[in-house]
């Protein structure tokens, strides 16, 4: 997996290292995987989705029209009309911007979080990292989805109180992450060589330290968005998250499974959403591993 | 051996002890009065006071931990808003429900999953491998509730040849052991022998083990047929991630030198697979199945909402919507207690497979 330069280089003896960086040679690699591209492809249309909602949908998303509800999909609702005559397509649409917004804002949470205290309890070590470790092992004591429950029982059902729920939740996996990454990187010399220079630990860790434990943390992000969204759906169809009538794809299902017997569309369409925005970040996920990995690197 | 398992058992305590904070810390976290959130809006001033007494409200806070501790080590979870009986007896009876549900997933995912895995990693880039690994990888992106919803309409609803729902159809008789064999519990009975039919009774819930064990066979067959739908849907995602782990963990081990050498040395392909690559395939195969198990018990509470299968799953959701803290309490207690019992387990048997491990 090396392109042709370096191939070349290395042919004609020279020892001069081709010019790299992590970030190019990510992009290169990316560039190749075709399941990472597709992967890359559906999250932009998702994004671009939700960004551009009100002007892709052609309805309003909570408009009701109780005389033709549950119709199926026709030339005028290209995906029919769901329990209360509003028509999905455009509830479907809406409903990838609050799928982006718990998705990327409880995994930015957890990440923010979670890095900080992974990477201060690895760095420091000793009896506050054993402490910090064992309070995670708590927290993952629970399966994600029932402490994220118990959080939502404690905080009441809602959109926001979910979207904290799932960063709480996932915030021992991405400190566990990070605390594995510094532990690796901190004996490293050059570690060792700003330290003797007389860098102030916190310095040390955010100029030296951090920057070398990214990439497993975005790998974790990428595919941990997806779960995310997948864990919201849940909920929601729960009836703990979004409230009725907020356009969740979750939600959607929730309420609509109910007239599933007779009215299958209902369901189809939201599930089909998520199934495909997820699978977008599992293949890009997968693709930045094997980009990323430096295991792989030549 | 019997060292590591020790050390991993005392290392449990601190984590149970967490967990017991964290429940103990839910009821009281939510805002207002706790007895006021435990008695329902409607309540007296008396029965308030009353129950603020009974719940130990006027102690201060270690006090009322340490009586929280004392009860739960007593198996005594309080009683229900909603029913008024013992958190304790109304999980009893709907937790064998979810091992059902949770175990059948398992297994549905252990086999299929291990097997895809096997055949894509001999079949390496045909056209089996390609589509079952696509396949996975969509296994792993699909919410179980919506493939649960999916599944119930196309194989109960559509094509009729599975029940969308329950566990067991309606006018089917099955009998529990203890009734069959004629343990009932005997109120007046103390001590071993009530244990034991406690513990009976509890196990009078699997109704796999009821049927199989009673010898009806018609009711088997029915339990069977009601158990696969749930058990597919919950066992999707697992079934991909084993798949996935087992067919790249495969295609390591058969790379190894010692593969080549066994079959070099003339083995049956059947003989390399288990005797050699398997084995050493295994370990993160393992350790995958068993991280699986928490996310079963997870996911059990969505599948069992769609499947309207009475466990503890469908228990939370219920009484979480209803207020019904003690009862939502006490069952997140026991699935975190299965959940962390679930991973000593795996660790063990992890050890058990890798030498190594129990060196460390």
């Amino acid at each position: 997996m090396e392109d042709s330069r370096s191939r070349r280089q290395r042919s004609q003896g020279q020892t001069r290292p081709y010019r790299s960086s992590l970030f190019l040679d990510a992009v290169r690699r990316l560039s190749r995987d075709k399941l990472a591209l597709a992967g890359l492809a559906i999250m932009g249309a998702f994004a671009l989705t939700a960004i551009l909602a009100p002007v892709l949908a052609p309805y309003d998303p909570i408009e009701q029209s109780l005389v033709d509800r549950r119709e199926p999909p026709s030339s005028q609702n290209p995906l029919g009309l769901d329990d209360l005559g509003r028509d999905i397509l455009s509830r479907v649409i809406f409903g990838a911007r609050k799928s982006l917004q718990v998705g990327v804002l409880s995994v930015t949470m957890a990440i923010v979080v979670g890095t900080w205290i992974g990477a201060t309890s690895g760095y420091l070590g000793g009896w506050v990292d054993s402490l910090v470790m064992r309070i995670m092992d708590i927290m993952l004591a629970f399966p994600a989805l029932l402490l994220a429950i118990a959080i939502v029982t404690i905080l009441g059902p809602g959109l926001l109180n979910m979207l904290y729920a799932i960063g709480i939740v996932s915030i021992p996996v991405y400190a566990r992450v990070a605390r594995a990454s510094v532990l690796g990187v901190k004996v490293q010399d050059y570690v060792l060589a700003a330290r003797s220079l007389g860098a102030s630990p916190v310095r040390i860790l955010v100029r030296h330290v951090m920057p070398n434990c990214l990439t497993p943390l975005i790998v974790q992000g990428t595919v941990g968005i997806g779960t995310a969204i997948l864990d919201a759906a849940g909920l929601s169809f729960l009836g703990l998250g979004a409230q009725p009538p907020t356009p969740e794809w979750g939600a959607m299902l929730g309420q609509g499974r109910y007239a599933m017997f007779t009215a299958p569309h209902i369901v189809l369409f939201p599930g089909l959403a998520i199934v495909l925005t997820v699978l977008g970040f599992n293949l890009l996920g997968d693709g930045l591993r094997d980009a990323l990995d430096p295991r792989l690197r030549l | 051996m019997t060292r590591y398992i020790i050390r991993r058992v005392l290392l449990l305590i601190p984590v149970l002890l967490g967990v017991s904070v964290v429940t103990f810390a839910m009821l009281r976290l939510i805002p207002g009065d706790p007895a006021q959130v435990m008695m329902g809006e409607h309540a007296t001033a008396e029965a308030l006071a009353e129950s603020r007494e009974r719940m130990g409200l006027d102690q201060p806070i270690a006090v009322q931990y340490l009586r929280y501790m004392r009860d739960l080590v007593r198996l005594d979870l309080g009683r229900s808003i909603m029913t008024n009986r013992p958190v304790t007896e109304e999980i009893a009876q709907r937790f064998p429900a979810t091992l059902e549900l949770t175990l059948g997933a398992m297994a549905f995912a252990t086999l299929f999953g291990v097997a895809a895995g096997i055949i894509a990693a001999y079949k390496h880039n045909s056209i089996f491998d390609v589509v079952s690994m696509f396949a996975a990888l969509i296994g792993v992106s699909i919410p179980i509730f919506w493939l649960g919803l999916m599944l119930a309409y196309l194989f109960g609803f559509k094509l009729h040849w599975l029940p969308p729902s329950g566990r067991l159809t309606v006018g089917i008789e099955l009998l529990p052991i203890v009734e069959v064999w004629g343990l009932e519990a005997n109120p007046a009975e103390a001590g071993v022998g009530r244990a034991v039919r406690s513990l009976l009774d509890f196990l009078s819930g699997f109704y796999l083990l009821d049927a199989l064990l009673t010898g009806n066979w018609k009711a088997l067959g029915d339990v069977i047929k009601h158990l696969i739908l749930p058990s597919v849907a919950l066992g999707s995602i697992p079934m991909a991630i084993i798949a996935r782990m087992t067919r790249s963990s495969l295609l390591d081990v058969l790379g190894e030198d010692y593969v080549r050498t066994a079959r070099a040395k003339g083995l049956r392909e059947r003989a390399v697979l288990s005797g050699h690559a398997l084995r050493n395939a295994l370990l993160p195969i393992v350790t995958v199945i068993g991280l699986q198990l928490g996310f079963l018990l997870g996911g059990a509470i969505l599948t069992e909402t769609i499947f309207s299968w009475p466990g503890l799953g469908r228990l939370v959701v219920n009484r979480i919507l209803a207020r019904d803290y003690p009862a939502v309490q006490g069952s997140i207690i026991v699935i975190a207690a299965t959940f962390v019992l679930v991973n000593l387990i795996v660790d063990v048997s992890y050890a058990y497979l890798d030498p190594r491990i129990r060196y460390e």
